[in-house]
């Protein structure tokens, strides 16, 4: 079965690179650009991971975790982030993973397989 | 009747008692934008200002990375040398600004005789078998060494260097530690030390170590502050570049690909153009900011200056999804200002504003004459306004309320206004807007008739 993804990133040209290249993986892929349209896409859908950015206007990407948890605490949470020094903390704000936002995306690819057990 | 007097007084009384004189050098030499360097210099000056009252040398170590190196060496090399010294140093009329001048020339003079073997002296500083005079820097209590030569306590190099028999070793004592040691001799009179040369030995030493304490504590604090402020910048400057890069990157990749449909060849062409001005925005505007010094305020006419800004394509054509509402001075007063800085000022308020306001909304710019030396300019909006916090930190690099803002242009606008001796101030309200208001000083122009 096709694995749904729900990509949080408010820089839309990012959104939309992030976008093709999860989908050309054979992902489904449902792209929000702030932290408000994130929570209504996980009342309404269910996802296998999550994929979102730290610093957005409106709620951060923290803010967004710390929501989710109370929603629905089972899905995996990949933070996609430009902040290298941020990388130490991901553990506390419970998330599974981090990735330092690159022009290459092999390591956001390879996190999201070993997160999805692929 | 109410009489005041200057804090400082360059002058001193040469009869006054000699601890009376020694304090009141010292702490006047504390007031001044001196550094901590010539400061210390000043403490060593007091001790040695003259033939019959103070020492004849002063030698300082400083306590470094729990380390005690030998600094600084003040005092005559030969009797000779001392005569002259001492003529100068009891000119009438002189002050303690001249006798530091005299004694920096002095220094650098001996830099390379006296100075230059005392810093090959370098202790550990916590070593408890420590001889003299490193083992002044474990205790608070000051030394008077005499027959050195017979004294196995006292190490044969700075004996050797030192030269004399008597001394005394003083330790500067900052609170509960000991941050350097002064050592005090009579090498070109031989005079004995008097228990009275020791009691105001030891003021100077509470004193200087005192001095020493702070000046670094305020050194480093600043040295905090900068890092923080440099470490913050960074950050920022990683996410601000690392997001265009990654696009230009990620869809350069895509273009590599075989069979990339010409549609999307194209889409992505004009992202990666997109993303590359965006670079070049951000570049431009932290190169603006850090522009180490804005040139000299000179008094300018301002009309044309704002007629410029107003006229402008760029704020022309933002205006045309709002109302712009300009009631400016035909004929205002000259102001004191840089006119490029002052252009780009006005430039960056009216940016703010829009880029505040949603489109239909009115932006406000007037002028005012608050006094005849006080022209000021405003930019108000109807925009989302400000909530306090935002206020609070609206002028610090870096803070920007805007999603793809640098946070650096209220900053450089208030280094210009700081420069020119005006200021900036804002009022503002959530939901209803904000103005601006600069102030500038003002000078009336000449009389054409």
């Amino acid at each position: 079965m096709t694995k749904r993804i729900l990509l949080v990133e408010d820089e839309k040209p990012l959104c939309l690179l992030y976008e093709e290249e999860l989908r050309g993986e054979g992902y489904e892929i449902t792209a929000v650009t702030d932290a408000e349209a994130a929570l209504a896409a996980l009342r309404e859908g269910s996802f296998d991971l999550i994929v979102t950015d730290i610093r957005m206007p409106g709620k951060n990407g923290i803010e967004l975790i710390t929501e989710i948890m109370g929603l629905r605490k089972d899905i995996p949470i990949i933070i996609n982030s430009a902040y290298q020094s941020y990388k130490e903390d991901f553990m506390t704000w419970a998330a599974d993973a981090y990735v330092v936002k690159s022009a290459s995306l092999e390591e956001l690819k390879a996190r999201i397989k070993q997160l999805l057990g692929e | 009747m109410i009489e005041t007097y200057n804090i400082l007084s360059p002058s001193f009384e040469r009869e006054a008692p000699r601890e009376l004189m020694l304090l009141s050098i010292i702490s006047q030499s504390f007031f001044q934008p001196f550094s901590l360097e010539d400061n210390l210099l000043v403490v060593l000056t007091a001790l040695t200002s003259g033939s019959g009252v103070g020492f004849n040398r002063a030698m300082l170590f400083l306590k470094s990375d729990d380390r005690l190196r030998g600094e600084m060496w003040l005092g005559p090399r030969s009797a000779e040398e001392a005569g002259l010294i001492w003529e100068v140093l009891s000119t009438p009329g002189i002050g303690y600004v001249e006798i530091l001048e005299h004694n920096r020339a002095l220094v650098n003079k001996n830099a390379d005789t006296l100075s230059a073997r005392l810093r090959g002296l370098v202790y550990p500083a916590n070593d408890p078998k420590a001889l003299i005079p490193a083992s002044v820097a474990g205790r608070k209590e000051i030394l008077h060494v005499r027959e050195a030569a017979q004294e196995p306590r006292v190490d044969r190099r700075f004996l050797n260097i030192i030269g004399v028999d008597e001394f005394l070793c003083v330790p500067l004592v900052a609170g509960d530690d000991v941050v350097g040691e002064i050592i005090l001799d009579n090498a070109i009179t031989r005079t004995p030390i008097s228990p009275s040369d020791i009691k105001l030995a030891g003021i100077c030493g509470l004193m200087a170590g005192n001095y020493i304490h702070s000046t670094t504590l305020h050194r480093r604090l600043l040295n905090m502050e900068k890092m923080a402020a440099m470490g913050e910048m960074a950050m920022f400057v990683t996410h601000q570049l690392r997001n265009p890069i990654v696009a230009i990157g990620g869809f350069t990749d895509q273009l590599l690909k075989p069979d990339l449909p010409e549609e999307k060849r194209v889409r992505n062409l004009n992202i990666i153009r997109d993303e590359i001005r965006r670079l070049e925005v951000i570049i431009y505007q932290m190169g603006h900011f850090l522009k180490v010094s804005l040139k000299e305020p000179v008094f300018f006419d301002p009309a044309p200056a704002i007629a410029e800004v107003l006229d402008s394509p760029q704020v022309q054509s933002r205006a045309k999804a709002y109302t712009l509402d300009a009631k400016v001075d035909a004929c205002p007063p000259k102001i004191l200002c840089d006119p490029t800085s002052f252009g780009e000022v006005l430039r960056n308020l009216i940016d703010n504003a829009f880029d505040a306001t949603p489109p239909g909304g009115t932006i406000s710019v007037r002028t005012y004459r608050r006094s005849p030396t006080a022209f000021a300019l405003s930019v108000r909006d109807t925009g989302r306004g400000l909530t306090n916090p935002a206020k609070a930190h609206l002028f610090q690099p870096f803070f920007t309320t805007k999603d793809k803002g640098m946070g650096l242009g209220l900053p450089f606008i208030k280094r210009v206004m700081d420069t020119c001796g005006g200021s900036v101030e804002v009022l503002s309200r959530v939901g209803r807007g904000s103005v601006f208001k600069l102030q500038f000083i003002s000078q009336e122009r000449e009389s054409t008739s």
